[in-house]
């Protein structure tokens, strides 16, 4: 089999998607898609922009069919897609709002039209094409490209499905207030709906009676793919919800006297996804039954003499793992921490080498670290970020570090400090930055 | 020296602990924009804040309300959507 259909088991006329304005059937969507696909330019990258989960799947699968691939970026922040547009710059855009990104020519997707014939057969993707490319941070300041050809996609689509129990022909309806840029998002969200020929929610839905609405807007099974802020935050907030059949959280570590908590509040199981961007989906649990990860079938986590790699066929070559894990006998494994560089803010994975490359690359920044406190209490832990800037003040770094970085790394606060703790090798332990950012706390304690 | 009225002084004290800004909570104009530039709060801002202020005022903000940007888009109409839906 060296090419796969587009889309799952669908009827002409099943639902495909529930947009604001109703549903989009499953002929509506590859009406859309053909469409589409006969306008976009001539180029090899696309960036898709769209808001809506549907409109960004008729773009996707456009994209696809012209053999162009959609580029992730790891966030929207200005800097960040026209340095990927700098890095790509044959890549145009693809919008379902007035939005354009500067410098970058932008088409609209615009899928409102008649209906197409449904077709004797439903366009194929060669396994082995590259789709898309998943950004993630490196050491360096620069955002490392990770292919995603389509057999990728699918078979991680079809390995959640089955662990997970999704039976095509079920008809049920996927919610997420997840991002569909977001590798999880791409996968749960989009990939595996359309691999099974359930419905999606085009919506993205973020506080509680959103997530309500939501859930209350369809009819049939829900499953619910969501983080666990969200979850918290339903469950705090106590807002009713429909009966739904399946919760599958990921992007950050769900605690078990959350998951209880979410599963007494929404009746549902809640399956939880260990992935990132470089491997896809990796490994699934239900958060209440034990720490222990399972890898989804056809993967597996193998030590090399350096790092635990995650092996599967349709992986180029095996993918570090970022995390500090140990695996049993049986090839089940626990997450014990982050690697020593890597931060995880809200789902957004960052390497803090990464980071402070960015905040020393600011006109006027001598010298400066970002610092992640203990977690506490609070819903998410924010950086800190101690610099060195002679005549500048917080806010005027503030400003510059936006226009550099996913604003969920915007350090809580920035502080303006003479000089720091740097050792004899002018290396700068932790232990230090730790020690300084605790004096500054006791101060404002005391202060305040 | 504040033009703030007592329940924009509130929520302004509201946001700024909820969200750890190194801010003065009486500085916080009343007209200025909440996210994007102004403050530079994102979406996991807005849903921490939506949640202390379902706690503390009894209103669960909803983002297909389709004033939304309207509500979040300053103290001051954030405070005037407050007392209009405050249940507590």
């Amino acid at each position: 089999m060296h090419d796969t259909p587009l889309i799952g088991p669908y009827n002409p006329d099943d639902v495909l998607a529930w947009e604001q304005d109703g549903p989009r059937t499953a002929r509506q969507f590859l009406s859309d898609v053909t469409r589409l696909a006969e306008l976009l330019p001539n180029r090899p990258t696309v960036l898709n922009l769209a808001t809506s989960r549907y409109e960004f799947l008729v773009g996707f699968a456009a994209a696809i069919l012209r053999r162009q691939l959609t580029l992730l970026p790891q966030s929207r922040a200005p800097q960040t897609l026209c340095r990927i547009a700098g890095d790509y710059p044959d890549s145009y855009g693809l919008t379902d709002r007035e939005e354009t990104i500067e410098g970058i020519e932008s088409v609209s997707i615009q899928p409102r039209g008649g209906l197409a014939p449904w077709p004797d057969e439903i366009p194929r993707v060669p396994l082995n094409q590259v789709v898309a490319i998943a950004f993630t941070s490196g050491s360096t300041g620069q955002p490392m490209p990770n292919k995603k050809t389509w057999g990728a996609l699918t078979a991680v689509a079809h390995a959640t499905g089955s662990r997970l129990g999704i039976k095509g022909g079920e008809r049920a309806v996927v919610v997420a207030t997840v991002p569909h840029q977001h590798m999880f998002g791409l996968e749960a969200s989009v990939m595996l709906p359309i691999m099974h020929g359930l419905v999606m929610h085009a919506g993205r839905p973020l506080f509680p009676a959103d997530i309500r609405s939501a859930l209350v807007d369809v009819t049939g099974q829900r499953i619910l793919v969501t983080t666990p802020l969200h979850l918290h935050a339903c469950v705090t907030e106590g807002v009713r919800v429909p009966p739904v059949a399946l919760i599958l959280s990921a992007t950050a570590p769900l605690s078990r006297a959350l998951a209880q908590e979410a599963e007494r509040h929404f009746q549902a199981e809640v399956h939880e996804i260990f992935g990132f961007a470089e491997a896809g989906s990796v490994a699934e649990r239900r958060t209440i039954d034990g720490d222990s990860w399972r890898p989804l079938d056809g993967v597996r986590v193998v030590q090399d003499q350096t790092s635990w790699m995650v092996h599967a066929e349709y992986l180029p070559a095996p993918v570090p793992v970022p995390d500090r894990i140990t695996v049993d006998a049986r090839g089940m494994f626990v997450v014990h921490g982050r690697g020593a560089d890597q931060i995880n803010i809200a789902g957004h994975r960052v390497s803090l080498g990464d980071l402070n490359q960015k905040l020393l690359g600011i006109d006027g920044v001598h010298d400066g670290v970002f610092f992640l406190p203990e977690e506490g209490t609070d819903l998410v832990t924010r950086l800190m970020a101690f610099v060195v800037a002679p005549g500048k003040t917080s806010e005027e770094i503030q400003r510059a570090l936006r226009t550099h970085i996913d604003p969920v790394f915007l350090p809580r606060p920035l502080v303006c400090v003479p000089s720091l703790p740097r050792n004899a090798t002018g290396k700068l332990p932790r232990e230090s930055v730790s020690e300084l950012a605790r004096q500054w706390l006791a101060g404002q304690r005391h202060g305040a | 020296m504040s033009q703030l009225s007592l329940l924009e002084q509130d929520i302004a004290k509201l946001i700024v602990e909820t969200l750890k800004l190194k801010v003065e909570p009486a500085t916080i104009q009343p007209e200025a924009v909440l996210f994007g530039d102004g403050l530079g709060l994102d979406s996991i801002d807005a849903l921490e804040l939506s949640l202390a202020i379902s706690q503390t005022y009894g209103y669960q903000l909803k983002s297909s309300d389709p004033e939304i940007t309207v509500i979040f888009s300053s103290l001051r109409a954030l405070a005037n959507a407050i007392e209009k839906n405050r249940t507590k």
